[in-house]
């Protein structure tokens, strides 16, 4: 195996390489890029994105996709807020999240099972529903102002190591266990790759996909409890197409949206090298208005580079054309 | 021959649940909100449409042709080219120059999408998904999030004149652009192909149809809609602003699903897709009527989404048996 295979074979070998030179590009310009402060700093803005990409890179492994997210990381938030305004037992402040959030994604997932609705039809439009609900639950104003009881859980740094990273570190290892070492990670990845003939070598789809959809749900329950955490506040837009910012995570950092596929440490460094890039470039004086631009400019750009990289290496070799892509795949 | 016309009836029972969906719609308003009836209601739900029929004409026929069709950039581009045709006027450019010039760079920004997808084979989700945030975020930096006004009165009169009620750009661009294209897509072989190449990508070009050329041709012309769109807004508010577009590509590829096109392309049409706009605008203008917040119109849609494609599924399996 070459030099080249190794370093670029792997993408979260390669993302995790560009956030290096990244940083040292950015150190160059800001001396205060890295320090610890600014560092937990990233981590910080990182967690419920690293969450919810976490989600999606299943999603998108099943050949599915979950357009409802944000609606879902609102509700779980009003939810989370109200535990906290009303000082609710701790045990149902930390759980309420996780639950409603896993709640919310079991529908998802029973549109899609039961239903048989494309997951893109049916999570854009429980994305409406969701949104109009966020409205209703709120009833137009915001929750605001919350006491500081849940500051420990996002600010506390045990040994120096931030409790955020212990979090994003926890739910990445127990989504690598799945689906590397549990007969339910090679069912995911037999589904994505083709349906058909996972349903015919006997794998359970609808369970399979309950799970999914319910896993995502609940990381993103755990984002929201973090998010509330963080701003102490819950406005109407909360949540918003941070479903859009973890496709682009997850594709980033390896996966297809034709599903078959996983990269779950792709997805972790795809979201910190979004992250890293935004606050270089606002530090060294780039208006944070950019931050779209440059998060579409590096998928345009990556995924440029991975076709041409993928054209030269398997020149002659025939493309498999014609195929429907399989995230539109009904069950 | 029964069977038949039964069959191609319960085909077409999305377009009529949506047309009931639309009448029980009205029938409610005709009830609460008599007002909604009066000939100055009618132009404003019009008025409100023409943005969201632009951009979902376009929309359908991207979904049509198939292979993971869809263009979630439309938003970025009707903001874009807004921005473009107002920064044009602001330098002296004469008007009919400056709107040239946005419809143009819209096109040149669904060429870009275009050619991406069909150059190096990439999936249109993903593409457009890295285009929605390049254009919409590009609009955004460069006005620095203010909007561009102080456009030339005499600029307005596209987007704010009426003709018997009905706005002056419903008359000259959404009914003959609908017209053209639903007479392009029926009546010609492109239109043909459009639906060959949806509905069996591999056969169409076995068959020796321009498969990429065709594909590349609608991003350009969803493109070029969106430009339009961006336009009338534009001579409507009298000013660009670098957000008008947000949410235009989630709510048209709505009202396109909603409509009767199937997401996996190759079946459906350009009709249900502005009867789902119409419904859309209706419902939002009447909602207003009835002080609803307006986000319950983006509430119920999405249950009529959902509850659409279901329906389309019962009446499939029913067939079936």
């Amino acid at each position: 195996m070459s030099w080249k295979r190794w370093l670029f074979g792997r993408r979260e070998l390669t993302l995790a390489l560009a956030c290096v030179a990244v940083a040292v590009f950015f150190q160059f310009l800001s001396p205060y890029f890295l320090t610890a402060d600014n560092l937990i700093t990233i981590l910080r803005n990182s967690v419920e994105l690293l969450l919810v990409s976490l989600g999606i890179t299943f999603v998108l492994a099943t050949a599915g996709i979950d357009i409802a997210v944000g609606g879902a990381l609102g509700i779980c938030a009003i939810f989370v807020g109200w535990s906290v305004q009303g000082g609710w037992p701790l045990v149902v402040v930390v759980l309420i999240g996780p639950l409603v959030g896993t709640g919310l994604g079991l529908v998802s997932a029973f549109l899609i099972v039961q239903g048989k609705i494309p997951p893109i039809i049916a999570t854009l439009g429980l994305f409406g529903v969701y949104r109009a609900a966020i409205f209703l639950l709120l009833g137009g104003s915001w929750i605001s102002g919350l006491p500081d009881t849940l500051g420990p859980a996002v600010n506390t740094i045990i040994a120096g190591i931030p409790l955020t990273a212990i979090y994003i570190l926890f739910f990445y290892f127990i989504g690598w266990v799945v689906i590397r070492w549990v007969p339910l990670g090679i069912a995911i990845r037999a589904i994505g790759g083709n349906e058909r003939a996972a349903r015919l070598s006997g794998v359970s789809i609808g369970r399979t996909k309950f799970f999914v959809y319910g896993f995502t749900g609940l990381l993103v329950g755990c984002a929201a409890f973090l998010y509330v955490a963080r701003y102490r506040n819950v406005e109407t837009s909360t949540g918003g197409l941070i479903a859009l910012d973890a496709i682009v995570a997850s594709v980033l950092g390896g996966t297809s949206v034709l599903g078959g596929k996983a990269n779950l440490l792709g997805a972790m460094f795809g979201v910190l090298l979004v992250r890293v890039l935004q606050n270089g470039f606002v530090l060294i004086g780039v208006p944070s208005l950019w931050e779209q631009v440059i998060t579409g400019g590096l998928l345009i750009g990556v995924l440029i580079l991975d076709a041409l990289a993928e054209r030269s290496h398997a020149q002659g070799r025939p493309r498999n054309r014609g195929n429907a892509p399989q995230w539109l795949a009904t069950p | 021959m029964v069977g038949d016309a039964m069959i191609s009836a319960f085909k077409q029972i999305r377009f009529g649940g949506l047309l009931v969906l639309w009448f029980v719609a009205l029938l409610i308003f005709a009830v609460f909100a008599p007002a909604f009836f009066t000939p100055a209601n009618f132009n404003s739900v019009l008025q409100f449409s023409t943005l969201l029929a632009l951009v979902t004409l376009g929309q359908t026929l991207v979904v049509l042709t198939g292979g993971g069709g869809i263009d979630l950039s439309v938003g970025g581009i009707v903001s874009l080219s807004g921005l473009v045709i107002a920064s044009l006027m602001k330098a002296g450019v004469p008007i009919s120059i400056a709107a040239l010039a946005g419809i143009l760079s819209g096109g040149l920004l669904g060429s870009i999408n275009g050619f991406i997808i069909t150059r190096l084979r990439l999936l249109p989700l993903i593409v457009t998904l890295g285009t929605y945030y390049a254009y919409n975020g590009l609009a955004l930096a460069l006005t620095g999030g203010a909007p561009i006004s102080g456009l030339p009165v005499s600029f307005g009169s596209l987007g704010q004149q009426s003709i018997l009620a009905v706005p002056l750009h419903t008359l000259v661009l959404v009914v003959p652009i609908f017209l053209v294209m639903q007479f392009t897509l029926n009546q010609t072989p492109l239109g043909r192909w459009i639906y060959a190449v949806g509905s069996n990508e591999k056969a169409a070009r076995l068959v020796g149809l321009p498969v990429a050329m065709i594909r590349l041709g609608v991003y350009i012309l969803s493109g070029v809609l969106a430009a339009l769109a961006g336009l009338v807004a534009d001579s409507w508010l009298l000013s660009a602003r670098p957000n008008i577009g947000d949410n235009l590509e989630l709510l048209s590829l709505t009202a396109t699903l909603l409509g009767g096109t199937s997401i996996f392309g190759g079946s459906g049409g350009l009709g249900g897709s502005l009867a789902a706009v119409l419904f859309f605008t209706s419902l939002q203008v009447g909602l207003q009527m009835l002080n609803v917040n307006s986000i319950w119109q983006l509430g119920l849609v999405g249950i009529f989404l959902i509850g659409s494609v279901l329906l389309d599924r019962m009446i499939r399996t029913a067939e079936t048996k």
